[in-house]
């Protein structure tokens, strides 16, 4: 990607002379080697689904976790670093709880998200490691699947440069070119839930090297609360799903 | 006698009672709360003129920070030519002005002349020094006798001064700073009682225990005028009755029927006994 | 004789939460001892279209209370894009009061507005921030005359009715507001540190906050 690698590369504190971070763009590279992760909003609610990369048959699958709980209200799917991953949402949770304690109702979401990113940029060289940064960027990308009390359901993007963008619908990790053109192609924004739901398990299913089953995707929906599905329900959909593709 | 709670009958002693004096300080130490007096946190004044005195009082009681009375009376009857303005607790300023009042008026009856005003006041300042300002009364006594016109303060100690004008109570700065601004010599009747109502109502509307009305009192060689409430400056800025309540509010948890004689029935058997009515009567 | 950090500077207020209504009303005199210090202070805060905070108590205290609860409104307005909801404000305010738990903030206080529904809401709060949504409540030197007149009018009209109704009166805007004049007009008779005026807030989600300004006895 980078043609030449020069001094500028190693440093988080440094711009190069054509003012880029490389160091930053290193870790959005890292979610692009991580599983696919792909959410669509609806009017009805948030759905998440994920890829999940059993590497052995002795791995217990429900450990591998790839979406997680914030609070009732939020969840959020990962690629990348699931270390980084927990670092961030392990910070999300505590805000969740501080906004509840404080002000007792839920965090919106999109505060959430900015105290994510408020997170992801602290790193540095000399150290914020007393206030939760890291001395690298975060090498990870969430999906924030909400329901705010005011907006409505929202779908969030973060990424390692602390930037947060609102999403209709949204793939990221090792496919996220393809299955982002898919749901370009296929989204449309009057869509229910259930095709939602439908068509974010159809594009993973499209982009998966492994076939498809109840074990390597994990689907969760906020609707307005969040809830990760039983083997049993992802059985249910995948069955739904068109045998083509 | 036998029930006041004394376990030796006894003659007591004229004067107060401090019986339980001991107790309640005990009682306090243990943490009792004590007693709220009405006080009269008070706005009262006096000021000579030309032909005699004017004395002006607010009419607001309180006790503690509630309104207790809000039209009471502070200026006290000492005699037909003497008042007195009491501030203080109301208790022991009505108390004092009474007691003096009466011992003026047997002494009255036993020399048949006018009262003097340096008499009352003379009775007035030996019985608080006696009780070394425990009898919480502060006063302003004024009046006219035979010498002329007098005004004079006196303080719960016992302690006095003759003043061409004064001013006592909670409100006494109040009032003082338009007497001290406004005050002449030889004033008419009619300015002595302007500036004193405009001093009363510097106190009244200055000062958190002074309120309501205006009294005021004007004696000269003549006699004495007592105008109660001259000045109403404090009407009630709203006035409306709650909404009643609707009948059947309150609900009807359950219900007994009683019979009532009626009237009309106890009516008809008294008439038919001509009898009992015979046999009543005394005559 | 020794040095306080507190004192009591009287002042009552009124809080009434109806259907498509709230109502914060509060004496406008501002007192020490036996003196008046200004008959015209005001001890209510808008802290925006939802919520209103009555403080009474020691108007130092008070006046340090609503600087601390207006920044931290404004932050929340910056940070979550939306104001502060009644309810938010009524947790804020018991935190920031139960955080000085052992140098409290001497003022006592009624949060009242108009919740997610349009509901008229009312949290009445301790010193120390203990606090409970209640229908209606009142605080302030004139409290112990003017709460059994506001459970006369607003609460079950008998104590017999059970279960009684709390939540929010079946009084209509203008009844209650007639409701909280006569509560003022009578306090001022028999408290001397509630008078002067007092200054009604009238919020409803159709015109805001609109205010009102009755005179009250001055001595």
């Amino acid at each position: 990607m980078f043609m030449t690698r020069n001094e500028y590369d190693r440093g988080v504190n440094c711009f190069s002379p054509e003012g880029r971070i490389f160091q930053v763009e290193y870790a959005i590279e890292a979610i692009k080697l991580g599983t696919t992760a792909i959410g669509i909003r609806t009017s009805e609610g948030v759905v998440l689904a994920v890829e999940k990369r059993l590497t052995s048959t002795l791995l217990v699958p429900s450990s591998v976790e790839k979406i997680m709980e914030i609070d009732d209200h939020l969840g959020c799917a990962t690629s990348g670093l699931t270390s980084d991953a927990r670092t961030l949402v392990a910070h999300a949770r505590v805000e969740c709880q501080n906004h509840r304690f404080t002000y007792n109702e839920a965090f919106p979401v999109e505060s959430c998200t900015q105290s994510i990113c408020d997170l992801s940029l602290k790193f540095g060289e000399d150290g914020d490691e007393d206030a939760g940064g890291m001395s690298r960027p975060f090498g990870v990308a969430l999906l924030m699947a909400g329901w705010d009390p005011v907006e409505g359901p929202g779908l969030y993007h973060t990424d390692p440069s602390g930037t947060y963008i609102n999403c209709e619908a949204k793939a990221i990790g090792s496919a996220a070119e393809v299955a982002q053109s898919t749901l370009k192609e296929q989204y449309k924004p009057g869509m229910t839930f259930k095709e939602a739901e439908k068509l974010a398990v159809q594009t993973l299913k499209q982009v998966m090297e492994e076939k498809i089953t109840s074990t390597n995707v994990d689907i969760a929906s906020v609707k307005p609360n969040f809830r990760l599905y039983a083997t049993e329900e992802v059985e249910e959909i995948i069955k739904t799903l068109d045998a083509s593709s | 006698m036998a029930s006041s709670g004394c376990l030796v009958s006894e003659q007591k002693p004229n004067g107060f009672d401090f019986d339980l004096c001991k107790r309640n300080a005990w009682l306090e130490k243990q943490g009792l709360q004590t007693l709220k007096p009405w006080s009269t946190g008070t706005t009262i004044c006096g000021v000579v003129y030309k032909d005699g005195v004017v004395l002006g009082a607010d009419t607001r009681s309180t006790a503690g920070e509630t309104v207790a009375d809000k039209n009471c009376e502070k200026i006290h009857y000492m005699a037909p030519n003497i008042y007195c303005c009491g501030a203080g607790t109301a208790a022991d300023t009505e108390n004092v002005t009474g007691m003096i009042s009466s011992q003026l008026e047997l002494h009255r009856f036993r020399t048949n002349r006018e009262s003097r005003v340096v008499t009352s006041l003379t009775l007035l300042k030996s019985h608080l020094f006696r009780y070394q300002g425990y009898i919480s009364a502060a006063l302003v006594l004024g009046g006219v006798d035979c010498k002329g016109p007098h005004l004079f303060t006196v303080f719960p100690h016992g302690s006095t001064d003759a003043l061409p004008f004064c001013t006592m109570g909670s409100g006494s700065l109040n009032a003082m700073a338009v007497y001290e601004s406004g005050y002449k010599e030889d004033m008419s009747k009619a300015e002595a009682m302007e500036l004193t109502k405009r001093a009363i109502r510097a106190g009244i509307f200055n000062d958190l225990g002074s309120g309501s009305n205006v009294d005021l009192c004007v004696i000269t060689s003549e006699g004495a005028e007592y105008l109660r409430n001259v000045d109403m400056p404090n009407p009630r800025t709203f006035t409306a009755v709650p909404k009643p309540f609707a009948r059947g509010t309150t609900p009807v948890l359950k219900s007994k029927e009683l019979r009532v004689p009626s009237l009309e029935s106890r009516v008809t058997i008294e008439s038919q006994e001509g009898d009992v009515a015979t046999a009543m009567d005394t005559t | 004789m020794s040095w306080s950090p507190y004192d009591l500077n009287g002042g009552t207020c009124i809080a009434i939460g109806g259907e498509g209504y709230c109502i914060v009303a509060a004496s406008t005199r501002l007192s020490t001892g036996f003196s008046i210090l200004t008959a015209d202070k005001s001890m209510i805060l808008p802290v925006n279209s939802k919520c209103l905070i009555a403080s009474a108590g020691f108007d130092g205290d008070r006046s340090q209370l609503h600087k601390v609860l207006t920044f931290r409104s404004e932050n929340y307005e910056h940070f979550h894009k939306k104001p502060m909801s009644c309810p938010a404000m009524a947790q804020m305010l018991g935190n920031t009061l139960y955080y000085k738990r052992f140098f409290p903030y001497y003022t006592f206080n009624l949060c009242a507005g108009l919740d997610d529904q349009g509901l008229g809401c009312v949290y009445t709060y301790d010193a120390i921030g203990s606090h409970e949504r209640v229908g209606y409540s009142c605080q302030g030197s004139g409290k112990d005359l003017v709460q059994p007149v506001l459970d006369n009018q607003l609460k079950a009209p008998s104590i017999l009715e059970l279960p009684p109704k709390v939540a929010v009166t079946s009084l209509s805007k203008d009844e209650a507001i007639e409701t909280v004049k006569i509560a003022f007009s009578a306090a001022s008779e028999r408290d001397i540190y509630t008078g002067d005026a007092v200054e009604i807030f009238v919020m409803t989600p159709e015109h805001g906050v609109q205010k009102e300004i009755l005179p009250l006895r001055r001595d």
